[in-house]
């Protein structure tokens, strides 16, 4: 066998680490493993989940644990339904005590995301809902009588209700957008962390080894 | 592949970690100045190679190549998958750095496993060193997919749930990989035999 020089085979590794970065850089949406997401928001008296794997496939199946943040006892449990998808009604000792809501997914095989719920964000809806019945009755019988004093509590269960239906998109687009994707550039970042690292400990057995 | 934070139990957490501490000493102890380029190459391929995400299975899958580590790193694999480990937690919290013991066994041990199981196929002719490279990457994803298994079910997770998942999932993900790393093997034979001084050691 004829000796084979250095230069005959850089173009090989050339042409790999190019493939390589075109991979990454072409379809930046495959660049990701499996990270899992859930987020969730209220709407009225319910609570609705989306989890998902990052960056776009829906967690089937998997399971949801709701629980309270403080002392991690678990307040309800269900399933996520093809799309990622669960709602639940807010539970009733939720609103009594304004539990700050831990919504877990479990994906399977060591898959797990975590969302932070907080109380404020959900009471506003769920209030009115857990007011006593009065309240409808006086909207039927405002709008009949003159545009006299309007109640402020129904008035502001209607502005919440709107302002929930308007924002709840919006909501969503924010949650969306507070994922960090993983870019070309993280990659490319951490591939250069990790000759940096070796280079380091290269150097340092490099100093070491001429003196004896 | 990868556990995420917060699913294991403690005393899980502390075996792997604890695991991870032994194996990862070892493998520097035997780093030398030479091994370094290699190490730092494979490990920045297993940090892009677990990045990849394939739509296979009912998860998906990525890549691990792990049976390669292991086949031209012997137990220097270990701080390798380490340090792409930790990165992958800090910059893009894949797993966590709770987790990371017990991911960097479940990834690693795998890796060193095959590399001493497989060594005296892949030291013969064509043939037999070929089929060796072959087994050698798909065995090491079983035995992965077995140990998040069985670090699944020491914490409590049903055990036929989480065996047929972990089945599903990888057996398209062994064949890849044995493919792969037959392969790479066949490649670096040719073009850069002294690569494989771990194996003809």
């Amino acid at each position: 066998m004829p000796k084979l020089s250095w230069s005959r085979y850089l173009p090989a590794y050339w042409i790999q680490g190019v493939v390589l970065i075109l991979t990454i850089g072409v379809f930046p949406s495959n660049a990701l493993a499996h990270r899992v997401l859930i987020y969730a928001y209220a709407e009225g008296d319910t609570i609705y989940t989306e989890s998902k794997f990052v960056p776009d496939s829906p967690v089937r199946q998997g399971k949801i644990l709701v629980m309270d943040k403080k002392t991690g006892s678990t307040l309800l449990t269900g399933q996520t339904d093809d799309e990622g998808k669960f709602a639940f009604k807010i539970p009733v000792e939720a609103v009594a005590e304004k539990l700050d809501l831990g919504i877990v997914v479990d994906a399977g095989m060591g898959h797990r995301g975590e969302w932070l719920l907080k109380a404020d964000s959900y009471l506003a809806g769920a209030q009115p809902a857990a007011a006593p019945k009065p309240t409808p009755a006086d909207v039927s019988t405002a709008p009949g009588t003159k545009a006299g004093p309007v109640d402020p509590q129904v008035l502001e269960a209607l502005l919440n209700r709107a302002l929930e239906r308007q924002l709840g998109p919006i909501n969503e687009k924010l949650t969306e957008l507070t994922i960090h994707r993983t870019t070309p550039t993280d990659i490319i970042g951490g591939i250069g962390y990790i000759l940096g690292i070796f280079g380091l400990a290269a150097y340092f057995l490099s100093k070491k080894k001429p003196k004896p | 592949m990868h556990i995420s934070e917060g699913v294991l139990s403690p005393a899980v957490l502390a075996g792997g970690a604890a695991l991870a501490v032994i194996g990862t000493a070892i493998g520097l102890k035997k780093m030398d100045y030479e091994a370094i380029p290699r190490v730092a190459i494979l490990s920045a391929g297993f940090f892009v190679a677990t990045l990849i995400h394939v739509p296979v299975g009912p998860v998906g899958e990525h890549l691990v190549l792990n049976g390669l580590m292991g086949l031209l790193l012997g137990w220097m694999a270990v701080p390798a998958i380490l340090i792409a480990l930790f990165l992958q937690a800090l910059l893009f919290q894949f797993g966590g750095l709770t987790a990371l013991g017990v991911n960097t066994v479940t990834m690693a041990a795998p890796a060193v496993i095959c590399f001493y199981l497989f060594r005296p196929w892949l030291r013969r002719e064509s043939y037999a060193a070929a089929i060796g490279a072959f087994a050698c990457g798909a065995t090491a994803i079983l035995l992965s997919g077995l140990l998040v298994a069985a670090a699944l079910i020491s914490t409590g997770k049903a055990f036929l749930e989480v065996a047929e998942l972990v089945l599903i999932a990888h057996i398209p993900i062994m064949i890849i990989e044995g493919v792969i790393t037959l392969f790479i093997f066949q490649f670096i034979k040719k073009v850069r035999p002294e690569m494989l001084e771990g194996v003809y050691a």
